[in-house]
């Protein structure tokens, strides 16, 4: 069919390995450099299989009573960070799975975890308080109770902190004890995501709108008209597009040029049923999207957010949490079935493309 | 998928001490086989003994818009969002809210939230009152009302504290405030399970199906019979009675079926209307014509009837028939005396005062209405009072459309749909509205504008 034109890069997914957990997977990632592929089901079993062949290393049943919420792993890739409805943080050793360290905070919730860029800290949302704990599982900060309970953290650089709940993203200074900034906005902040370099705030909002701070301008913008709440973000690896989707759609906004104030977005609309996980390669404009109908598609973007899907699988189920590895030569998705996917991500390439072999 | 597999989610509100937690022991404590998780937001007061209990806190989320029925609960979207991905999915969800709850976010969470919607499903609002204190709570707080005002099941506990007449002028207080809500007496929240679980209270056809009218319209009279008579002279006599006077409406020609007994009383509604002509004993009482008999006499009163060709006269009264002893009597040339009994007799829902400034608004009119018409209106209504309109509820009769349009709504939330055909019966339509210093009158006459 010479009129039909191959993507460029063309790629697609190819077989690795599945294996199956105990009960739906609600979190997932990749440890010790892509070696290890860790699974957090809902009850609080986790599971580390081999990268590269799906064997299973090391199990644990019911780390967190009441159920999992949080898995965090650390950037070094040999610990990570585990939360649940019974108020503990847990850090676990990737390599057996062997509890260090366990944190307990009381009564509650731990819905959020995530160690800092650099890895000296571990940041915890328990209701409307975030701590602050070292590698070693000790206090180093805790924040005052927010006006809600806090929806997201993320650290903007390897000391500072940004919180997310109604009405309002802060930055804290750990290092200093000391809040640097508050962005005022009334509304339910569902989801955050920071560019990679701290400037843009982004956060998807419970009335179906995205609303962007520009920290370095003091600038923000409202992006509406989304079906659903924009639970979904993510920033590529230079900050230049943010795919958001609150739908089956996906909107892929641009931060080129003067954008994406007064600019299209980008649209993929590849599945049938709304998105359920969404993430950008490590490097490259490549965004991997999970779907409640089971499906995942990766899309090749161009610069204006715009694309082509490039590979798509079925993994069977709603796609609970979707991980590339760190080389972002394979992909994995984990299901509300407990079923676990991965798949060798090949990329061949006419010319070469920047940020992926 | 299909709305049976949704989680239905049942909504327990009430003040604290009304005894909420009692009947949430209850609940959980009863053989049947549910697999229950409680999302519980005021604790502290009795532990709950077992189940998967949830602790949040309120947290009401307002949008940026302002628009009320945005408003929605944070801590209701987190803890479901949670709850859906158990393998061992809940059979049931309740949700206890404080006392100072606004039941109105927790039911538009339901609505609002595409991920909680396509999960669960409201299936009622539960209200317990302290059968000692609402009175006082009704007074002091707009909460109170409100939760009064959202009830499917309004649980009227602790009834052992109170004597009966206070229960009876609680209970037509509380219907007067919501017409929609069924009133269950309790007295330590022992009620039977299924009177407060499935309820499926926003599943209209289920409502429907159970009551075919669930409302009933206010009418000035209380009651009706109808006589069958030949020609010639009668008495109505009435005995000593609770009222020095009494309105009534006589008609010469009425019909016996429930259709033509409702044409009658909205006949008589017309006539009510009117400034009532006053009788006294022994004058004739005149057709199609609003009355008032006087009745401050000792002993017995009698007022005549002329009936000039063999007919069906109906009798609208204010009271009761009974509680006059009201009889037809018909006294022929020798003065014998004859009771006509009725054929048949209806009770009406009598209207009165209503002190609270929350209450129902029904509307019930026979025939089609023109759906462009209703949508203006409708719309305009939920516009401009939906912050005052705690719950819409009804079917209408679309002209042209062979099935009955069921609706409902949280605020101005609002949603429609076809339901059974109409078959033979009479198209007709019925609206209720639950809120705060509604117009009733203002409202009837804009839902007249729309029938054809």
């Amino acid at each position: 069919m010479p009129d039909i034109e191959p993507f460029s890069p063309r790629g697609m997914f190819h077989d690795g390995w599945s294996a199956e957990v105990d009960d739906y997977a609600i979190v997932c990632g990749w440890a010790l450099g892509g070696k290890l592929f860790i699974v957090g089901d809902v009850l609080g079993g986790l599971y580390g299989f081999e990268g590269e062949t799906g064997k299973l290393i090391w199990k644990k049943d019911e780390t967190h009573s009441g159920g999992l919420l949080a898995m965090s792993i650390h950037p070094n890739g040999e610990i990570f960070a585990t939360s649940g409805q019974d108020g503990i943080v847990r850090i676990l050793n990737c390599n057996d799975g062997e509890e260090i360290k366990a944190i307990k905070l009381g009564k509650g919730w731990v819905e959020h975890l995530s160690w800092s860029n650099g890895g000296l800290y571990l940041a915890i949302a328990f209701s409307k308080k975030v701590y602050v704990f070292n590698q070693e599982g000790n206090e180093e900060w805790v924040s005052e109770e927010h006006p809600s309970t806090v929806s997201a953290i993320s650290w903007s650089n390897k000391n500072e902190l940004a919180t997310a709940c109604y009405g309002r993203v802060t930055f804290f200074d750990v290092a200093n004890k000391k809040t640097n900034q508050k962005l005022e906005w009334q509304g339910s902040l569902v989801s955050m995501q920071l560019s990679p370099d701290g400037d843009i705030v982004a956060c998807g909002s419970q009335d179906n709108s995205v609303h962007f701070w520009r920290r370095s301008t003091g600038l923000d913008a409202e992006m509406t008209g989304y079906p659903g709440k924009p639970s979904h973000l993510s920033f590529d690896d230079t900050g230049m597009l943010l795919a958001t989707s609150g739908s089956e759609r996906i909107t892929v906004w641009s931060f080129s040029g003067n954008g994406p104030e007064g600019t299209m977005p980008g649209e993929l609309s590849h599945h049938t049923e709304p998105i359920s996980s969404l993430a950008f390669s490590n490097k490259g404009l490549l965004v991997a999207s999970g779907s409640r109908d089971g499906s995942v598609v990766a899309s090749f973007l161009k610069n204006d957010g715009n694309g082509d899907p490039v590979g798509s699988a079925f993994a069977g189920d709603l796609v609970g949490d979707i991980a590339w590895r760190p080389d972002d030569c394979a992909l994995a998705a984990v299901n509300a079935k407990g079923i676990v996917t991965v798949w060798n991500f090949k990329v061949r390439t006419s010319s070469s493309s920047k940020g992926f072999k | 998928m299909s709305i049976n597999e949704k989680v239905p989610v049942t909504i327990l509100t009430g003040f604290l001490g009304s005894g909420k937690t009692t009947l949430l022991n209850r609940i959980l404590s009863e053989e049947h086989g549910k697999r229950i998780a409680v999302i519980e937001n005021e604790y502290g007061e009795v532990g709950i003994d077992q189940g998967l209990v949830i602790n949040a806190d309120e947290e009401v989320f307002e949008m940026s818009n302002g628009c009320i029925c945005c408003t929605v609960r944070g801590d209701l979207i987190r803890v479901l969002g949670n709850l859906m991905k158990r393998r061992d999915k809940f059979d049931y969800v309740l949700v206890e809210t404080t006392g100072l709850a606004d039941p109105g976010p927790v039911a538009q969470t339901f609505f609002m939230d595409e991920e909680i919607s396509s999960e669960f499903t409201l299936d009622g609002i539960v209200t317990l009152v302290d059968a000692a204190h609402i009175d006082q709570q009704l007074g002091r707080s707009d909460e109170s009302s409100e939760q009064v005002a959202f009830a499917d099941v309004l649980v009227l506990n602790k009834t052992d504290l109170v004597s009966d007449d206070a229960l009876d002028n609680l209970e037509s207080r509380l219907r007067d405030m919501n017409r929609m809500t069924r009133i269950i007496r309790a007295e330590k929240a022992e009620v039977p399970i299924d009177t407060v679980l499935n309820l499926s209270a926003f599943d209209l056809d289920q409502i429907l199906k159970r009551r075919p009218t669930f409302l009933e319209p206010e009418y000035p009279f209380e009651w009706s019979g109808v006589y069958e008579v030949e020609p010639g002279k009668y008495e109505l006599k009435l005995e000593e009675g609770p009222d020095p006077e009494m309105s009534l409406v006589a008609f010469a020609n009425q019909g016996f079926s429930e259709e033509e007994l409702k044409e009658g009383a909205e006949a008589s509604v017309r006539l009510y209307a009117e400034k009532a002509k006053k009788l006294e004993p022994g004058n004739t009482i005149p057709y199609d014509e609003h009355v008032s008999l006087k009745l401050q006499n000792k002993g017995s009163k009698s007022f005549i009837l002329d009936v000039e060709k063999a007919s069906k006269v109906g009798l609208f009264t204010q009271h009761n028939a009974e509680e006059f002893n009201m009889k037809v009597l018909k006294i022929d040339s020798q003065n014998n005396v004859k009771e006509i009994p009725f054929k048949t007799e209806r009770n009406w829902f009598a209207e009165h005062e209503h002190d609270d400034e929350v209450g129902s608004i029904a509307i019930e009119r026979f025939g089609d209405v023109n759906p462009e018409k209703l949508n203006t209106w409708m719309g305009r209504l939920l516009s401009e009072k939906g912050v005052d309109i705690f719950r819409t509820k009804g079917f209408i009769s679309y002209s042209g459309n062979p099935r009955r349009i069921v609706f409902q709504g949280v605020h101005m939330l609002f949603t429609a749909q076809p339901d059974k055909e109409w078959g033979n019966e009479p198209r007709r339509n019925q609206l209720v509205f639950i809120g705060r210093n509604l117009d009733e009158k203002e409202m009837q006459e804009g839902f007249d504008k729309c029938l054809i």
